[in-house]
C-alpha cells in the first residue's frame, strides 16, 4: 500500500509540473514535449487506478494523436496565431471559478472517506459491453460529433474550389 | 422501443447525410442544398407537433409524470411534452434561418457544408430536448456547439468570420472542460449521470459540498451557453464577427439549447431539495436559486446597459440578445410551473424577434446598408414592408402590448410575482430592466423613421432596386412578422399548451 | 487491488483545473490555448476514473465508459480547432497586410 501511496505522490508531482511547464516555457516545440509528458504520466495513473483500457487509449489518443496533432499545428503556423481577440472575451470570471472550486474541493474531500478506498480491477470485456449495451448512445452521439467536426474539418483546409 | 418515436431526429439527421451525399456526387446548387434543408425542418417540426398532439407516446403509468418513454436506454433519453415543446421551437428557427439562407449568393462555395451543419447542429438542439442523462446531454450541446464553430467560419476567405470562429471555439472548449469537470463532481455526488437518478431517485447526496461544486460548473459551463453574465463577453464580438444568417441561428437556436439544459440540471435538485429537506441540507437549493436569481438579475441588467452604449446594429442586438437570456433564466430561479412555462414562452418569443432581427439585418446589408445604426437614418421611407418588421420586431423585444414579447414577459413576470418571497425582486428587476431597453429600442425607430437619410446617399448612390433582399429572406421575415403579432394578439392555445407541458415537467420533480 | 485517499486525487484534479483556468486566461498563443482546455479536460477524465472506481461495482464501468467517450470529444475538438487556426494561417499567411492589421498585441 505504502509504495502505491508513493506512486501516486510522484504521479501527480510529475502531472502538476509539466502542465505547467508546458504552458510557462518560451519555446513551442518545447511545450509539445512537456505535454506529450504530461499526458504519458496520466496514462500512468490510469493503469494505477486500475483501469488500463483508459490508460491504452489515454497513450494512442493523447499521447500519440493529439500530440501529432499538436506538434503539426505547431510547424504549420510558427508564432503566428495569436489570439489577443480570443483572451479578451473571457474576462477575470475563470480565476475566480479556479480559486472557489479549489477552496470547496478542499472543503469537499473533507466528506469522503479519509482512510483511502479500495480500487478494484475491472475486466475490460465487461467495459466493451456496457459501452456498447446500456451506454450505448453515448458512443452513437460522439459518432455524429465526429461526423459534424470531419466535415466541417475537411471543408475549412481544403484548397477552396470556387 | 417505437422507431416512429425518433421519426424527427432521422428526418434531420438523413437530410443532413443527404446534403453531404449531394455535395460529394457534384451537386453545386444552393438552392437543392437549401431546399433539403428547409423541407427537412418543416417536416420534422410537424412531426412533433403531432406527437405533442396526439398520446402516442406511452410508459405514463411506469415512470414519473412527464417522463413518457425512455426507449434508447433506460435513464439516457426520455420524451417529456416540455422537452417535445422545445423541440419544436429549435426547429422552428432552423426552418426560418434555412429558409432565409436560400437568398445566400449562389455563386458561393460550401453551401453544402452550411446547410449539413446547420443540420447536423439542430439534430444536436433535439437531442438536447430529449436527453434524460447529464452526459447524453453534454454530448448532445456539444454536436450542436461544434457544428456552429464550423458555421461560423464556414466562408473561409474572410478573415473576420475565421477570428469569430477562432473565439467561438475557444470559449466553447473551455464551457465544455468546465460543464465535464462538474459532472465528474456530480458524478462523484450521486454516483450516477441520469437527471432522474438525480433527484427523485430519493436518495440523500452522498457529498453536498462536492455536488454543490459540480453544480456551480455547471452553471459556469452552461452560463457560457446561455451568455449568462459574468460568461457573456464572448457573444457580443462572435455574433457581430459570424456571417448575419449564422448570427441568427446562433441567437436564436443555439443559445435556446442552453436553457433547456438548464431546465433539465437544476430543475430537479431545486424542487426535491427545496421541499423534501429530509433529502439534503436545508441551504443546498436556496444557495442555487440564490445563485441563478443574482445571475439572471446581472446578465439582464449589464446586457442592456451596454446595450445603450452601441453604435453598430449587430453589436447592440447581441447585447439585447444577452439582456433576453436574463429573462429566461428568471424561471429557472423561481423553479415553478408557472415560470417554467413563461421562461418558454419567453424563449419561443425570442426565435421570433431575435431571429428576425438578424435576419432583417442581413437583408438590409445585402442592400448596401452599412454596420452602424446611423447608416440606417430614412430606410422607413425607402423600404416600408422591411422598416415596419424591423419596427414590430424591435416593439416585441421592448414587450409593448399586442406582440408576443408583451405576452412572454407578462406571463414570467407575473409567475415570479406568484411565487412571493425574495422572487418578487426578480419580476421587479425585469420590469426596469424593460423599461430600460425601451430607450435604445426607441432610438433605433427613430433612425430609421424619424431622421433624414445621410446627405452622402444620393439617389445614384443607392444601390438598384432590382438588387432585393431575396425571396427567401423576405418570406422568412414575412413568416416571422406574423408570428410575432398573431401570438400576440391571440396566445391562447400555444400558452395553455407551454403551461401543461411545464406543470408536468415541473410535477417530475416534485 | 489497491487504496488511495481521495483527498489527494480531488487535489491533484482540481489543481490541473486550475492550471488549465489559468493557461486560458494568460496565454495569447492559440496552440497554449488549446493545450490549457486539453489539461483542463484531462482533470475531468481523471475524475471520471477515479469517481469509477469509488462508486462501486457497476457504477464503476459506467464512470470508465465517461471516460472514453470524453476522450473521444476532447481528441475530436482539438482536430476542429486546427482546422479553424490552418485556415486562419492560410489566409493571414497569403495577405500580409491583414496580418499586421488584425494583430495588435
Amino acid at each position: 500500500m505504502i509504495l502505491e501511496e508513493l506512486a501516486f505522490l510522484a504521479i501527480a508531482v510529475v502531472a502538476v509540473v509539466t502542465a505547467l511547464l508546458a504552458l510557462l516555457t518560451r519555446e513551442l516545440v518545447h511545450t509539445i514535449i512537456w505535454i506529450a509528458l504530461f499526458f504519458v504520466d496520466l496514462s500512468a495513473l490510469y493503469f494505477l487506478l486500475q483501469a488500463p483500457f483508459l490508460g491504452v487509449l489515454q497513450l494512442g489518443v493523447y499521447a500519440g494523436a493529439v500530440t501529432i496533432l499538436l506538434l503539426f499545428g505547431v510547424m504549420v503556423t510558427r508564432k503566428r496565431i495569436f489570439s489577443r481577440e480570443a483572451a479578451t472575451g473571457i474576462g477575470p470570471g475563470p480565476i475566480v471559478l479556479a480559486g472557489l472550486t479549489l477552496t470547496f474541493l478542499a472543503l469537499g474531500s473533507e466528506e469522503l472517506p479519509q482512510n483511502g478506498v479500495v480500487v478494484h480491477a475491472y475486466d475490460p470485456t465487461l467495459l466493451s459491453q456496457t459501452l456498447f449495451n446500456a451506454d450505448g448512445p453515448w458512443l452513437l452521439l460522439l459518432g455524429l460529433v465526429m461526423l459534424s467536426a470531419l466535415a466541417g474539418a475537411i471543408y475549412l483546409v481544403r484548397e477552396g474550389r470556387e | 422501443m417505437d422507431p416512429l418515436a425518433y421519426a424527427p431526429e432521422f428526418v434531420v439527421l438523413a437530410a443532413a447525410l443527404l446534403v453531404f451525399l449531394a455535395d460529394v456526387l457534384g451537386v453545386r446548387r444552393l438552392e437543392a442544398f437549401g431546399g433539403i434543408a428547409t423541407g427537412a425542418s418543416a417536416v420534422a417540426f410537424a412531426l412533433v407537433l403531432a406527437d405533442l398532439g396526439t398520446p402516442v407516446l406511452s410508459g405514463l403509468s411506469t415512470l414519473p409524470a412527464g417522463v413518457l418513454d425512455a426507449p434508447l436506454g433506460p435513464g439516457i433519453t426520455s420524451f417529456t411534452s416540455l422537452g417535445l415543446v422545445f423541440q419544436a421551437i429549435f426547429l422552428l428557427a432552423a426552418f426560418f434561418v434555412s429558409l432565409a439562407s436560400l437568398s445566400r449568393p449562389s455563386a458561393e462555395a460550401g453551401s453544402a457544408v452550411f446547410f449539413g451543419l446547420l443540420l447536423l447542429a439542430t439534430l444536436g438542439m433535439l437531442l438536447v430536448a430529449l436527453s434524460a442523462d447529464l452526459i447524453f446531454l453534454l454530448l448532445a450541446i456539444e454536436l450542436a456547439s461544434i457544428s456552429t464553430y464550423l458555421m461560423v467560419g464556414y466562408s473561409r476567405k474572410e478573415a473576420r468570420h475565421l477570428e469569430a470562429a477562432m473565439k467561438f471555439y475557444i470559449i466553447g472548449a473551455l464551457s465544455t472542460a468546465l460543464s465535464f469537470f462538474g459532472a465528474s463532481l456530480l458524478f462523484g455526488a450521486y454516483g450516477g449521470t441520469s437527471f432522474y437518478g438525480l433527484g427523485p431517485a430519493a436518495t440523500p447526496i452522498g457529498y453536498p459540498t462536492l455536488a454543490l461544486v459540480g453544480y456551480a460548473l455547471l452553471i459556469a459551463g452552461l452560463g457560457f451557453k446561455v451568455t449568462a453574465v459574468p460568461f457573456h463577453a464572448w457573444a457580443v464580438d462572435v455574433y457581430d464577427g459570424a456571417p448575419t444568417d449564422v448570427s441568427a441561428f446562433l441567437a436564436g437556436g443555439t443559445k435556446k439549447m442552453g436553457i433547456f439544459a438548464f431546465f433539465l440540471v437544476f430543475l430537479a435538485p431545486l424542487l426535491i431539495l427545496g421541499h423534501t429537506p429530509a433529502l439534503g441540507p436545508r441551504g443546498f437549493a436556496s444557495a442555487l436559486q440564490l445563485t441563478l436569481g443574482i445571475a439572471a438579475v446581472l446578465t439582464m441588467t449589464v446586457g442592456n446597459l451596454l446595450a445603450l452604449l452601441q453604435k453598430e446594429m449587430k453589436r447592440l442586438l447581441a447585447y439585447s440578445s444577452i439582456s433576453q437570456a436574463g429573462y429566461m433564466l428568471i424561471g429557472v430561479a423561481v423553479a415553478s410551473g408557472p415560470a417554467v412555462a413563461g421562461a418558454t414562452f419567453q424563449v419561443l418569443a425570442h426565435v421570433f424577434m431575435k431571429t428576425g432581427a438578424f435576419l432583417v439585418v442581413a437583408a438590409v446589408a445585402s442592400l448596401g446598408v452599412g454596420p452602424l445604426i446611423e447608416d440606417w437614418r430614412g430606410l422607413g421611407p425607402r423600404r416600408p414592408y422591411l422598416s415596419l418588421s424591423f419596427a414590430l420586431m424591435l416593439l416585441s423585444l421592448a414587450g409593448v402590448p399586442l406582440t408576443i414579447g408583451f405576452v412572454s414577459k407578462f406571463v414570467l413576470f407575473s409567475s415570479a410575482v406568484q411565487a412571493k418571497g425574495p422572487f418578487v425582486w426578480l419580476a421587479v428587476a425585469g420590469l426596469l430592466n424593460s423599461a430600460l431597453s425601451v430607450f435604445y429600442y426607441a432610438r433605433i425607430l427613430k433612425t430609421i423613421y424619424l431622421d433624414p437619410p445621410a446627405p452622402t446617399d444620393a439617389p445614384a448612390a443607392v444601390p438598384a432596386p432590382a438588387a432585393g433582399i431575396g425571396w427567401g429572406r423576405g418570406a422568412a421575415i414575412l413568416l416571422i412578422t406574423v408570428g410575432i403579432v398573431a401570438l400576440g394578439i391571440y396566445p391562447g392555445p400555444v400558452l395553455s399548451g407551454i403551461q401543461a407541458a411545464a406543470s408536468q415537467f415541473v410535477f417530475v420533480g416534485g | 487491488m489497491s487504496a488511495f485517499s481521495p483527498a489527494g486525487l480531488l487535489a491533484l484534479s482540481g489543481a490541473l483545473l486550475s492550471i488549465g483556468l489559468f493557461g486560458i486566461l494568460t496565454r495569447r498563443n492559440f496552440i497554449l490555448l488549446l493545450i490549457s482546455i486539453e489539461i483542463a479536460i484531462n482533470a475531468a477524465v481523471l475524475n471520471f476514473v477515479y469517481f469509477a472506481a469509488f462508486a462501486g461495482a457497476t457504477g464503476g464501468l459506467t464512470g470508465q465508459a465517461i471516460a472514453v467517450v470524453v476522450i473521444g470529444l476532447a481528441a475530436t475538438e482539438v482536430a476542429v480547432g486546427l482546422a479553424i487556426v490552418l485556415a486562419l494561417n492560410r489566409l493571414r499567411g497569403s495577405i500580409n497586410v491583414a496580418e499586421a492589421a488584425t494583430l495588435k498585441f
